[in-house]
């Protein structure tokens, strides 16, 4: 047999292998377009508020919901802000869908969306390649990969920002995990999104929509939004109801005579025995489980310290406590925080990691908390300053103060410290700007800006992993807690209009995060004090306040019954701090009703 | 009528003479017609496999439907003339605004919102069975009623239309037909791990193996078309179907989410030239119950509309 003949048989043979028993992968690119043929007065309309009909939430849902204000979408932050994915693909929507192929292997590597509505795109990695880790920042569309079975396309995505699973404020958390489903029938895409929520739903909220393929295509893949204040107006102003007085509460069920239980949703209203009157299912969190570790937000693993670049000149150290960061170069290394005592070798070799042959010149401490300031001294002698001593530690003066009255030990407490609302320096070819609040979570923390990096470092003023610590014994204030994040929000621009990235603000705590996060929990917290404010007003006792739960909506998230820093803890707080003061009217509160 | 073609690529062939992939190709057209007759590949030509016999998913069970959409249509019964939603025409919304419930009740006309436009729509619980190896039997305690799904392309419809009308059925996806196991292996029905070459599943490239494949299938969804029913109710409150209407369905059984939940999804297109002034897109998930205990078969009945609704204030953005 010649080498030609050869070659052609097995030639032959491998195609013979390639388009064996199942040769068919649904190819999903084109140009789709929504039917609305479910739900079509809340998915294009919208929807009537205090309609939670169909959705399998809990108290803390319909907490939130009862207490928004469709006036919320005024706040500047928030006016070109886009539905997060859970909600996207149920209202008005196009989009376009196009495969990413590795040129060498010709194999799949990710299918790509671009959405009309709100100029979103996504990526669906199928690749294998795992979810990030729990300290990478959300997204509106969040982070998502792909697995075939058989035709069906199943999709996982994870680090999802806080939106709405209704636009008319039934609210969806950042712990929310989406599985799609895709499957294509010619022209017909069809797709199934099952929403996990622990914060807000007690069992996986299903859902299904359609879309047809657009013969002629479509050219409205543009958002153009442009957020500005029209009216002359508090900026910071956080527009919602307080509890019971919101006017529309009860408007739904009385305009279409529905009964009011079904009205306000649940998981036991979906199903087909369910009548008014039936008993609210019970949560059941191992509905809510299950994920695999590959596909969810993991910490590191213990005793892990990694170095994760930011952007710019700036890098995360996370696995020590506290967030650490670190701004990197040809001057040397500027440290902001140093984390928990008991791993400086870690973290020594976390920072001097990202560049081995730069010295820690700096190290600024954003709070008197041990966490954030545990490795001080060794970090501070692990640096060396251009005159030769150990890398300077700076600090407000009211943080040195504490420190000295918490007897931190001299070698860890600031060398250099400033008294000035702000103070400002160059470094590695950036300004470097410290912010100091006089009174927000206590009265000696600092915010660190790089400018030209367009990163801030919040220290605890910012965390995504609990309510704020108000120290109030020490200084700390709702009121100040809540300007020190509308400077936040000053200093905090997104990269497009819609509201994402841009400035990166790393938190005391948790994840990286942006202005929209900021402006979340700013939000948050006004809600919260106005609640309590009224309360206060109304001359209800610390015990009755506590039962009256104040922050029901967000204990899912940001609250604890046990460890350092309890929901009670941080209502007891807040109701301290606005009955010393006599409950004053304070900036923002105006969006209360 | 809409086009339900394929959508798959049948070739992830590299570059070769145009000469090679002829004869290549002829092979393979060969090939793959041995393979859609025999149980196994490399297996002696055996009988043709039954639909039950090649099913690329096991859709067996008691399945209930969990009303997350449509809320206020499906669990109650929304006033006459509520068409939001539904793209009927002029006559469609004629006939709508015509409804009388107490005349379709004393007219025997009761199963009108349960015949097969509107019965994957009715709160209940959906039990799948095979009543033989050719035909799969749909039953639906709400209104208890039954369909049966043929798979023989022999099979004829009877003279007198039905609620349910007569409904043809074939596997699609790249496992139908092609030596699946039989249904109840345990991998297909969740008691193995089916070994799935390198990314893509189906020995597909782009994309890891499922992590979780071992609970349902080997690609593949029901298609049902069906049509000779009598007129009925695509919603409770009379929005039409005519007799003319001819309404396709895809049964996908989702891969097993994490939580453990098994879902079924069903796709209901109808066609109706008479009512509708486009085709009516719908889809309804189920989720497989442990047994049939709940399967609760209740007559055809329809509560009474709520009043009309007040007028609607401008709704949030």
């Amino acid at each position: 047999m010649g080498s030609a003949t050869v070659r052609a048989v097995l030639l032959g043979g491998c195609l013979l292998a390639l388009a064996g028993p199942a040769a068919a992968q649904v190819n999903f690119s084109g140009e789709w377009t929504g039917r609305y043929h479910e739900d079509q007065p809340d998915r294009v309309p919208g929807e009537e508020p205090g309609d939670f009909s169909g959705i399998p939430l809990n108290d803390a849902a319909r907490m939130f919901g009862d207490s928004y204000d469709v006036g919320r979408h005024s706040v500047l932050e928030e006016q070109c802000a886009p539905y997060t994915m859970p909600y996207m693909f149920f209202g008005p929507n196009q989009f376009r869908i196009w495969q990413q192929m590795n040129l060498d292997t010709q194999e799949l590597v990710a299918i790509e969306m671009h959405l009309g509505t709100y100029q979103q795109h996504r990526t669906i990695w199928l690749d294998g390649r795992p979810h990030p880790p729990e300290y990478a920042p959300h997204t509106f569309m969040g982070f998502s990969t792909g697995e075939w079975n058989g035709d069906i396309l199943t999709i996982t995505t994870t680090h999802i920002k806080q939106g709405y699973f209704r636009r008319s404020g039934v609210p969806a958390s950042d712990r929310t995990t989406v599985v799609e489903h895709w499957m294509r029938h010619g022209n017909l895409l069809s797709q199934v999104t099952i929403a996990t929520d622990p914060v807000y739903l007690t069992e996986p909220y299903v859902r299904s929509q359609e879309f047809v393929l657009m013969d002629r295509g479509n050219q409205n893949w543009l958002y153009n939004c442009e957020y500005a204040n029209e009216l002359a107006r508090d900026k910071n102003l956080v527009p919602h109801y307080l509890p019971g007085k919101n006017p529309w509460a009860g408007e739904f069920e009385k305009k279409h005579a529905m009964p009011r239980e079904g009205v306000r949703g649940g998981a036991e209203s979906l199903l087909p025995e369910w009548k008014p009157g039936a008993p609210a299912a019970r949560p059941n969190p191992a509905k809510n489980g299950g994920f695999s570790p590959a596909v969810l937000p993991q910490p590191l693993p213990a005793g892990e310290v990694r170095a994760v670049k930011v952007q710019g000149n700036v890098y995360l150290i996370a696995g020590a406590g506290a967030n650490i960061v670190a701004q990197v170069g040809e001057d040397g290394i500027l440290v902001v925080d140093t984390g928990a005592a008991g791993r400086s070798d870690k973290v020594i070799a976390a920072i001097k990691g990202i560049a081995v042959d730069k010295e820690i010149r700096w190290v600024i401490n954003t709070t008197p908390g041990a966490d954030h300031i545990g490795n001080n001294e060794p970090v501070s002698k692990a640096g060396r300053t251009v005159n030769g001593n150990q890398a300077a530690v700076v600090a407000h003066e009211n943080a040195n103060t504490r420190m000295i009255e918490r007897k931190v030990p001299d070698g860890a407490r600031p060398y250099n410290t400033y008294f000035e609302p702000s103070r400002d320096f160059p470094f590695n070819g950036e300004p470097v700007i410290l912010y100091h609040d006089e009174s927000s979570v206590d009265d000696a923390d600092t915010v660190v800006f790089f400018r030209r990096s367009d990163v801030i470092a919040s220290g605890d003023i910012f965390r995504t992993d609990s309510f704020p610590v108000i120290d109030v014994a020490a200084g700390g204030t709702i009121q100040g807690e809540i300007d020190a994040l509308n400077r936040l929000l000053d200093l905090a621009v997104p990269s497009k209009m819609l509201q994402e990235a841009g400035t990166y603000v790393i938190p005391g705590h948790g994840r990286i995060s942006d202005e929209h996060d900021v402006v979340w929990y700013r939000d948050m917290l006004v809600i919260i004090r106005d609640r309590i404010k009224d309360m206060v007003g109304r001359k209800m006792t610390l015990e009755q306040v506590k039962a009256a739960k104040p922050a029901l909506d967000y204990e899912g998230r940001y609250g604890a019954d046990t460890g350092p820093w309890t929901t009670s803890m941080f209502v007891e707080a807040i109701y301290k701090d606005l009955a010393k003061t006599g409950a004053p009217a304070a900036a923002g509160s105006a969006g209360a009703k | 009528m809409i086009r339900h073609t394929t959508g798959r690529l049948r070739s992830r062939a590299p570059h070769v003479a145009f000469s090679v992939l002829a004869v290549a190709g002829a092979m393979i057209v060969a090939w793959s017609g041995v393979a859609g007759v025999s149980a196994q590949r490399g297996a002696p030509p055996g009988p043709p496999l039954t639909a039950q016999q090649g099913a690329p998913v096991d859709l067996t069970g008691t399945w209930v439907s969990i009303v997350t959409e449509d809320w206020r249509w499906r669990m109650v019964t929304p006033p006459k003339g509520e068409l939001s939603s539904v793209p009927v025409n002029g006559e469609g919304r004629k006939a709508a605004m015509a409804w009388d419930l107490n005349a379709d009740n004393a007219g025997g006309n009761q199963c009108k919102a349960f015949g097969v436009g509107g019965i994957m729509r009715q709160p209940g619980r959906l039990r799948i069975s095979w009543q033989d190896p050719a035909t799969m039997k749909l039953e639906f305690d709400a209104g208890t009623q039954t369909r049966l799904l043929q798979f023989d392309r022999a099979a004829r419809p009877g003279v007198e239309k039905t609620w349910q009308g007569f409904s043809v059925a074939e596997w699609e996806g790249p496992g139908a037909g092609r030596g699946a196991p039989p249904v109840g292996d345990t991998r297909v029905t969740g008691g193995g791990t089916v070994a799935v070459p390198g990314g893509g599943g189906q020995g597909l490239r782009g994309g890891p193996p499922p992590r979780q494949q071992a609970q349902i299938n080997r690609g593949g969804d029901l298609k049902i078309v069906t049509a000779n029913a009598r007129e009925g109710y695509l919603r409770k409150n009379g929005v039409p179907y005519s007799e003319q209407a001819v309404i396709t369905e895809y049964i996908h059984r989702l891969p097993t989410h994490p939580n453990g939940d098994d879902w079924l999804n069903v796709v209901t297109v109808v066609d109706d030239p008479r009512y509708l002034a486009q085709p009516f897109y719908t889809s309804t998930n189920f989720r497989r119950e442990a047994d049939g205990s709940k399967f609760t078969p209740t007559p055809c009945k329809t509560d009474p509309p709520l009043p009309v609704a007040a007028p609607a204030r401008p709704a949030s953005r």
